[in-house]
């Protein structure tokens, strides 16, 4: 294996502008600058490995739960409801190739339909089901951060 | 900004200043949205020297908001005029070649602010005075005849339901072009839910669109001067109740880190002697949620775009899941 890692280069950046640099600025802005600049490289060295997993994680989901809204289209997808019929069309096409953009349209098409209350009680389920599941893992993956 | 053609700006507009000098000049953090500057100014006058601490404020070369600054020296300049807390506007500058691009000066107040709730740190005798002074300046603002004021030009509401028409089609509109291509489920169901609900205002007034803690100076005697104007505009006076009590501030069980939210409610209430209307209160948080999301995409964007670098830009990414967790739990949708 080639080193330093992309993990230990970015971990080793970020000691060299808190103890090499930051003590050398003057200036109260530019210090800011670094501390947010120190922040990225932390959360950078720390995600490398967690960001591919989340990705999975959420292309796994989306594959799963564009599935699950396919088995309840004939039942559960009423007529009128063409507009998501279509987006779940694409969807699951997309989920064949793990296309994970097109998948979280279908997936906003099917939240926005759960807001709206256009949803019955088993399609409601399985959105909410991921909604839940997708918030889940963005709050594992970056925090659950507000402003100090 | 250069300190050489910032003094030689100062004389033009000064010409009776004589030994006029820029001091101190640094740039401060703050007003993300654009470059400020802290600098002293001194002069001699008839006689006398005079000191004074001012504020500049520049458009950046890209950032969290795209705002017009003759906008904001106007209502800053109005809402002194008024008699409100806000630092006197003083000097506004739109030719690009005096300083790369548009700033305008202002005095600069002392006093401490923070980037979200006012912390647990400061006495509960101080931040339930603040509420107080915080609700007495809201209720001023929404009473305010803008008109008379000369703020007609901020766009007068054709009626009473157009507020909400307008601020949910203004972030719509920016959401589509700062998301790069990507699709963000909640957001796309939250601008569509706020489309299907829309509410209406009781009265059109000023609002100041981003009245929140970390966005007035204080000190220990309490409350010292509202900033950041720049989202200035006519609507629904709920919206800035519901923007300054949003969840997302910090320190959840208090409204901005200062009293606990109930409470802050029923003393608008008693201040304004408007009751709440507690759908176009949901309304407006979650448009401000929403609202909150889009200037992070807003500032993300611009980063990766190279027109900021501002460190703090890629920052925001890790506030968007407790935006979305505040919206997925407001809309009940887990």
């Amino acid at each position: 294996m080639l080193r330093p890692t992309l993990k230990e280069l970015l971990t080793a950046l970020q000691g060299t502008v808190q103890q090499m640099l930051l003590p050398e600025l003057t200036s109260p802005y530019v210090q800011g600058q670094a501390m947010y600049l120190i922040g990225m490289l932390m959360h950078a060295a720390d995600s490398i490995e967690r960001e591919r997993l989340y990705n999975e994680g959420e292309v796994r989901d989306l594959y799963l739960t564009i599935r699950a809204l396919k088995r309840l289209e004939q039942s559960h997808l009423k007529r009128g409801s063409g507009d998501l019929k279509k987006s779940l069309s694409r969807g699951v096409k997309a989920a064949a190739a793990l296309e994970r953009r097109e998948m979280e349209a279908t997936l906003s098409a099917f939240v926005t339909a759960l807001a709206l209350g256009k949803l019955d009680a088993a399609l409601s389920k399985v959105v909410k089901g991921w909604l839940r599941r997708h918030l889940a893992r963005q709050s594992e993956f970056l925090g659950n951060n507000v402003p100090s | 900004m250069d300190r050489e053609r910032l003094t030689e700006f100062l004389r033009r507009r000064m010409p009776d200043a004589e030994h006029l000098q820029v001091l101190e000049l640094k740039r401060i953090s703050g007003g993300s949205s654009r470059e400020t500057y802290s600098f002293d100014l001194e002069w001699r006058e008839r006689g006398e020297t005079h000191r004074r601490p001012l504020i500049g404020r520049r458009d950046p070369t890209g950032g969290l908001l795209k705002s017009e600054r003759e906008r904001e020296f106007k209502v800053i300049e109005a809402m002194h005029r008024a008699g409100l807390r806000v630092p006197q506007a003083l000097f506004l500058e739109l030719d690009h070649s005096v300083m790369d691009r548009p700033f305008f000066l202002m005095h600069r107040a002392a006093g401490r602010t923070g980037k979200g709730a006012v912390p647990a740190s400061e006495s509960a005798e101080l931040r339930e005075k603040m509420a107080h002074q915080l609700l007495d300046e809201l209720v001023g603002i929404q009473s305010l005849d803008y008109r008379a004021l000369g703020l007609g030009f901020l766009g007068e509401p054709r009626d009473l339901a157009e507020p909400a028409r307008l601020q949910t089609s203004h972030w719509t509109e920016i959401y589509h072009r700062d998301r790069m291509g990507e699709h963000y489920p909640l957001l796309d169901a939250t601008f569509a839910w706020l489309a299907a609900n829309p509410v209406v205002a009781d009265r059109i007034t000023l609002v100041h669109g981003d009245f929140r803690s970390g966005n007035y100076l204080y000190d220990d005697e309490g409350l010292i001067a509202m900033l950041d104007w720049e989202m200035t505009h006519l609507g629904d006076p709920i919206e800035d109740l519901a923007w300054a009590t949003m969840m997302f501030w910090g320190r959840q069980e208090f409204a901005g880190g200062l009293i606990e939210r109930e409470a802050f409610y029923r003393l608008y209430e008693q201040k304004s002697e408007h009751p709440i209307d507690r759908a176009r209160l949901r309304f407006y948080q979650v448009l401000g949620n929403a609202k909150m999301a889009v200037i992070c995409l807003t500032g993300i964007r611009d980063f990766i775009e190279g027109r900021t670098t501002d460190s703090e830009m890629p920052f925001l990414k890790v506030l968007l899941p407790a935006l979305f967790q505040d919206i997925a739990s407001q809309l009940r949708l887990v």
